[in-house]
């Protein structure tokens, strides 16, 4: 189960709202790279690993995620306070305010809601390590391309942070990756699948 | 898995002499020393020096821990990194004991925290005289002052 800590991982303090850097950090939260679908996969992933390793990383990356997409809401709700119909408008905030208000939606930068076809659980062992070192990567870019486009100090140092954690994450993907295939045939570690096969 | 010999630098890591054809080799860890202090760490967003790789030099400077709340993140983080390393790396007693360490710290800070600004979960409450658990701020709020 799942216990409620009243704090984040990492502080966010956002001085200036600013509805058009909320209108493409939103991607992180629902978009293709984004941290719902990173919390989901490896949560979901976590139920067919065969080795005791495997179980804890995807648990404790997975849990890490949830706080991930907590801190990126949370940089929404305060780019997005007290905001005058002007501000809204002049930001091309209008098209995300006529449905959710200022309020925080899992969506892309692009507008298309989050979807589970933005990630995969095979219930291959490789198949979804594999998976995950790329989902770390795309996050990872998303991350530098959003400090590409904002000039705001309070938002880069919490993306700043938020893209580190995607770089560990991968480490510790391909650490677990290298584990498993330990175990594996060494002349043929795609003999069979240990998640499935017995 | 066998021990390495810890022969590389940090940022560097051994692979095998021969793998298998056709899976991606990812360098092991070799040891979770060095590491940074506690407050760097949740500066820059890992506890090894060996895994921070900064955008184009965007690198953050700023002192986070100098709060209670911060100071308590910094723990916290710290206890992350090492459980993550761990998963891979659970034949490293050093580094077991570091996060015994590290724990015992955070409890320590915990309650003292807890007792001066609120619950930060529910059984935390067993210490308040009301029900403060809803009280403002919760972690999402703006606040201008980085107090508590």
């Amino acid at each position: 189960m799942f216990v409620y800590e009243k704090k984040l991982q990492y502080p966010v303090r956002i001085k200036n709202p600013n509805p058009a850097l909320a209108k493409f950090i939103i991607s992180q939260y629902g978009g293709p790279h984004g941290e719902l679908g990173a919390s989901l996969r490896y949560l979901s992933q976590r139920y067919s690993m065969p080795y005791p390793e495997l179980k804890g990383l995807l648990t404790d990356i997975g849990t890490e995620e949830l706080g991930h997409l907590e801190m990126v809401a949370t940089i929404v709700h305060q780019l997005t306070r007290k905001m005058s119909m002007d501000e809204i408008k002049s930001a091309g905030f209008s098209e995300y305010f006529v449905d959710h208000t200022a309020s925080v939606y899992p969506q892309a930068a692009s507008g298309t809601p989050w979807s589970a076809a933005t990630i995969a659980v095979t219930g291959d062992v490789i198949g979804d390590l594999t998976e995950n070192l790329a989902a770390e990567q795309k996050a990872r870019v998303t991350y530098d391309n959003i400090l590409r486009m904002s000039d705001d100090p309070d938002v880069n140092d919490v993306i700043k942070f938020l893209r580190e954690r995607e770089i560990v994450h991968f480490q510790r993907f391909g650490e677990g990756l290298r584990l498993a295939t330990e175990r594996l045939n060494q002349k043929n570690v795609y003999y069979m699948n240990p998640a499935f096969d017995k | 898995m066998e021990p390495e010999k810890k022969l590389c630098d940090q940022g560097k890591g051994s692979q095998p002499a021969c793998a298998p054809l056709a899976v991606p080799f990812v360098p092991m860890q070799q040891s979770a020393e060095p590491a940074y202090s506690a407050g760097k760490a949740l500066v820059r967003g890992t506890l090894f020096p060996g895994l921070d790789l900064p955008f184009m030099g965007m690198v953050n400077n700023t002192e986070l821990a100098d709060t209670p709340l911060g100071e308590l993140m910094a723990l916290d983080f710290v206890i992350k990194e090492l459980q993550l390393y761990l998963d891979t790396h659970a034949d490293d007693t050093e580094a077991f004991d570091t996060l015994q360490q590290y724990i015992k710290l955070f409890e320590t800070g915990r309650a003292a925290y807890v007792r001066k600004y609120g619950p930060i979960t529910i059984c935390d409450t067993v210490l308040s005289k009301t029900y403060d658990w809803i009280n403002d701020p919760w972690p999402w709020d703006y606040t201008k002052h980085k107090e508590g």
